[in-house]
C-alpha cells in the first residue's frame, strides 16, 4: 500500500510540471510533424500524397513534311505531354514562341519550357536526320522537370527505335542481296509510329511484352500512402522521449535524497524495498501512459496504422520496461541532480543516435550500423516498433521484445543494487 | 515504556572515515521529559539524533527507544518515533493538506483516523486556513509548522526535533516553541537539539550540553547552573584588543574564566560590582577604551564558556 501511495505522489509531481507534459507528449509529436513534413510526409490529415503540379510551356515549331503528311511527331509530343492522366502532375500549355516560353520559366510563371524544333518530323522519320528538343528549366526545380525529361526521352527513343528498326530492316536485306527502297524504310517507321500513338502498347492482350503494375488487395493492404514515411519517424521519437522519461522520472530518487524528503521516508517504519518499488511503479506508469498517449495521438494526428493491437502492446510492454529500467540505473550512477541534465541529455542522446532514432528516414543505412544499434535497448526497440509496422504478429517481435525485457530487468537490478549501497 | 525510559543511548560512536563525530555518547530520557541537546554547530547533535531515528548505524554502542534497539529492531523505533528533521523535508508541490496525508500513510494511517489526525494536526499547527495551498507557497515559518505537524499524525511516543526553529521569524518560533510545550503536556517524549541556549532553558526538563562529539555536561538547569556557582557573565567589546590588558584581566582577583575573540571578551566573575572598576581601571591605564559592556545573570552560556573555555556563540 506504502508502494502505491509513493508512486501516486510520484505520478502527481510528473503530471504537475509542465517540463515533464512538454517532454513526454509534446515534443515528440512536433518533432515528428516537423521531420515529417521536411521529408514530404503527411503533414494533415489526409490520406493521399501529392506532388505539386509542374506549369509546361510547349513550343511546338514542327512543320511536317515528307511521306506521311497525315504524321506530325510535333503533334504527337505535345499529345503525350497533354494527356489527362498526367493533369495531376502536369499543366501544359502552349507558347507562341521560343522567347516567350523562355521568358515564362525566367520570371517562374513557368517551371519548364519545351522547345519543339521544325525538323522534329523529319528527324524522326528519316534515318540519316537529327534534331534536338530542348528542355528549359527553372534551375530551383527538380522534381517536375525530371518528370518532363523522362516523359520527352521516353517519346524521341520511341522515333529512334522505329529508325533502328528500319536500319537493321534494310541492313538485313542488304546482307540477303536485296536491296531495301526507301519505301519500305517509310512504312517500317510508320508502322512503329502508328504503334506508339495508339494505346495497344498498354494493353492487355497486345502481342508484345507488357509491362503490368498492380497493388496488393486485401485487408493487409495499407490504408495510407502517407503513413509508410512518417511511422518510422514517429517511433524513433517515441523510443527517444520514452527512454528520456525513464531517466527524468528515476531522477525524483535523487532529487527527493537532496531535499531531505528521502530520509525522512527512511525515518519512517518503511522499508527501503517499498520507496525504490514505489519510485519504479511510478516510472512506469508514467510512461505506460506517455506510450499509450503517443500511440493515440500519431493514429489522431498522422494517420499512422501501428499494427497488430497484440504485437503493439507487447512491443510498448518491452519499451517500458527496458526505459524505466535503463533510467533507474542511470540515476543510480549520478549523485547530484546538477549532473541529471548533462548525463540524461549526453547518454540519451549519444545511445539514441547508435541506436537510429533519428535516422529512420535515410534509407540503405549500412549493415554495419544496425549492428550497432542492436548494443543499445533503444536499437531493440525501435527495431520491435518497425516490425509492428510492418504487420508482424506477436511471434515476429518475441526476439526484440525478449531482449528488451531482459535488458531492462537488467539495467533495473543494477540501478537498485547501487541505489540500495547507497542510500542503507 | 520499560522502567520509564523513552531513550537510552549507551556509548553511542559515529566514526566517518576520519572523524569522529559523535564519540561515547550516553544519556537517558525518561518518559514525559523534554530533554534538550545543547551544542554548537559540529557538536554532533544531529548525527547523535541520527542514529537513534535509524537512519544512521552506530559505529559502536546502542541505543533503545520506547524499550526497542535501533540495531534490533529499526522498524519498531522508527513506529514510536516521530523525527522533525533540521532542513524542510516535504514535497513543495504539494498543498499542505497532500503532504500530512502522505505522511500520515508512510506512518500507517488509512481512511477515517488519517482524516482525523489531518485535521487535528492542521489545527495544531494552525494552518486550517491555508491547508489547501502548496507548501512552496509558504513562509519558512510556515513551512516549518507543516514540518513539525508531519511528526505528529501517528501520535508518536518520543518526538525528536532536530533544530526546528533555525532561520525563522520570531512569531513563528515562538509558536513551535508552544507547540513543544502542549505536545508535552498531552504526554509525548521530546528530544529537542538545538544551538539557542534560551530555548534549551525555557523547554528542557534535562539538558545535556555537548562539544566536539562528546555530552560534556548533562541535568537539569538548577544543576548546571549550579556549575558555576552565582557567577555572572560579562560580554565586553574594546577598541582594540591588547594581548596584555587581557593577561592583566585574567589575573584579577574574581575573574574565573575569560574567553577573547577580536576585541570581543567573555568574562565569568563573582561580583560585577567589584570586577568592573577594575576592569575599567586597567583599560585606562594601557590606553584600551572599553566600547559596551553587558552584564548577564548566570545561565546556560555561562556554564558552556566555564567548562569549554570558549562562549557558545563563538563556538556556532
Amino acid at each position: 500500500m506504502k508502494t502505491l501511495t509513493i508512486a501516486a505522489k510520484d505520478l502527481k509531481h510528473i503530471f504537475q510540471s509542465g517540463f515533464s507534459l512538454v517532454m513526454m507528449f509534446g515534443a515528440p509529436l512536433l518533432i515528428t510533424g516537423l521531420l515529417a513534413f521536411a521529408f514530404g510526409g503527411r503533414t494533415s490529415g489526409t490520406d493521399t500524397f501529392n506532388l505539386p503540379v509542374t506549369r509546361v510551356q510547349v513550343v511546338n515549331l514542327d512543320q511536317p513534311a515528307g511521306a506521311d503528311p497525315g504524321f506530325a511527331a510535333g503533334k504527337l509530343l505535345v499529345a503525350v505531354l497533354q494527356d489527362p492522366s498526367l493533369s495531376d502532375l502536369l499543366a501544359v500549355t502552349l507558347a507562341a514562341d521560343e522567347a516567350s516560353a523562355r521568358t515564362a520559366v525566367d520570371e517562374q510563371r513557368a517551371g519548364v519550357a519545351i522547345i519543339i524544333p521544325p525538323d522534329f518530323t523529319a528527324a524522326a522519320t528519316s534515318p540519316d536526320r537529327g534534331a534536338a528538343v530542348v528542355i528549359y528549366r527553372d534551375p530551383t526545380l527538380t522534381i517536375g522537370p525530371g518528370i518532363v525529361t523522362d516523359l520527352v526521352r521516353h517519346v524521341i527513343d520511341g522515333f529512334s527505335g522505329a529508325k533502328i528498326a528500319g536500319q537493321v530492316t534494310a541492313e538485313g536485306l542488304s546482307a540477303a542481296g536485296a536491296e531495301a527502297d526507301q519505301a519500305l524504310k517509310d512504312n517500317i517507321i510508320r508502322a512503329y509510329t502508328a504503334w506508339l500513338q495508339s494505346d495497344e502498347h498498354g494493353a492487355e492482350g497486345a502481342a508484345v511484352p507488357r509491362l503490368a503494375v498492380v497493388a496488393p488487395t486485401g485487408a493487409a493492404q495499407p490504408k495510407s500512402q502517407g503513413a509508410a514515411p512518417i511511422g518510422p519517424i514517429m517511433a524513433g521519437m517515441l523510443v527517444f522521449f520514452v527512454f528520456f522519461m525513464g531517466g527524468n522520472g528515476a531522477e525524483s530518487i535523487i532529487r527527493e535524497a537532496e531535499q531531505g524528503t528521502l530520509a525522512r521516508l527512511s525515518s519512517t517504519p518503511t522499508p527501503l524495498a517499498a520507496m525504490l518499488g514505489g519510485k519504479f511503479i511510478g516510472v512506469m506508469v508514467s510512461l505506460g501512459l506517455q506510450v499509450a498517449v503517443l500511440l493515440l495521438a500519431s493514429i489522431l494526428l498522422f494517420g499512422i496504422q501501428w499494427g497488430q493491437a497484440a504485437t503493439v502492446m507487447l512491443v510498448s510492454l518491452g519499451l517500458i520496461v527496458a526505459s524505466a529500467g535503463f533510467g533507474v540505473m542511470l540515476m543510480s550512477l549520478i549523485t547530484s541532480s546538477r549532473q541529471t541534465g548533462p548525463v540524461l541529455g549526453g547518454v540519451m542522446t549519444l545511445t539514441g543516435m547508435l541506436g537510429g532514432l533519428f535516422t529512420t528516414t535515410i534509407p540503405n543505412i549500412p549493415a554495419g550500423f544496425d549492428r550497432v544499434a542492436l548494443l543499445t535497448p533503444q536499437g531493440w526497440a525501435l527495431q520491435g516498433w518497425k516490425l509492428a509496422l510492418s504487420g508482424a504478429g506477436v511471434g515476429e517481435t518475441l526476439v526484440p521484445v525478449v531482449v528488451m525485457l531482459v535488458m531492462g530487468s537488467a539495467f533495473l537490478a543494477v540501478g537498485v543494487a547501487l541505489f540500495r549501497r547507497r542510500f542503507a | 515504556m520499560p522502567d520509564g525510559v523513552a531513550i537510552r543511548a549507551q556509548d553511542l560512536q559515529k566514526q566517518f572515515r576520519a572523524v569522529s563525530a559523535v564519540r561515547g555518547v550516553s544519556f537517558e530520557v525518561r518518559a514525559g521529559e523534554i530533554f534538550s541537546l545543547l551544542g554548537p554547530n559540529g557538536a554532533g547533535k544531529s548525527t547523535t539524533i541520527a542514529m537513534l531515528s535509524c537512519l544512521l548505524q552506530p559505529t559502536q554502542g546502542d541505543a533503545s527507544v520506547c524499550g526497542h534497539s535501533i540495531r534490533q529492531s529499526p522498524q519498531r523505533v522508527k513506529a514510536c518515533l516521530g523525527v522533525v528533521p533540521q532542513d524542510i523535508a516535504l514535497y513543495l508541490d504539494l498543498s499542505a493538506r497532500e503532504n500530512l496525508e502522505f505522511w500520515g500513510k508512510m506512518y500507517g494511517l488509512r481512511g477515517a483516523t488519517l482524516r482525523q489526525r489531518v485535521a487535528e494536526v492542521l489545527a495544531i499547527i494552525g494552518l486550517t486556513e491555508r491547508q489547501k495551498d502548496k507548501v512552496g507557497t509558504f513562509s519558512g515559518g510556515m513551512q516549518r509548522r507543516v514540518n513539525i505537524g508531519a511528526a505528529l499524525l501517528h501520535r508518536p511516543d518520543v518526538i525528536i526535533m532536530d533544530e526546528p526553529t533555525v532561520g525563522i521569524d520570531p512569531q513563528s518560533r515562538r509558536h513551535i516553541l508552544d507547540n513543544v510545550k502542549e505536545l508535552n503536556r498531552q504526554g509525548m517524549t521530546v528530544l529537542y537539539t538545538t544551538h539557542y541556549m534560551e530555548e534549551a532553558q525555557e523547554l528542557s526538563h534535562q539538558i545535556a550540553i555537548m562539544d566536539q562529539g562528546k555530552i560534556i555536561v548533562c541535568g537539569t538547569h538548577a544543576e548546571l547552573i549550579r556549575l558555576v556557582g552565582e557567577r555572572t557573565r560579562l560580554d565586553l567589546t574594546l577598541h582594540s584588543e591588547d594581548d596584555a590588558l587581557v593577561a592583566c584581566w585574567r589575573s584579577i582577583a574574581g575573574v574565573h574564566s575569560l574567553s577573547a575573540d577580536h576585541g570581543r571578551l567573555t568574562l565569568l566573575v563573582d561580583d560585577s560590582n567589584l570586577v568592573l572598576p577594575r576592569l575599567f581601571e586597567t583599560a585606562a591605564q594601557v590606553g584600551v577604551r572599553i566600547t559596551s559592556v553587558t552584564i548577564e545573570e548566570p545561565n546556560l552560556e555561562a556554564v558552556f564558556l566555564h567548562l569549554t573555555g570558549k562562549a557558545l556563540r563563538d563556538a556556532l
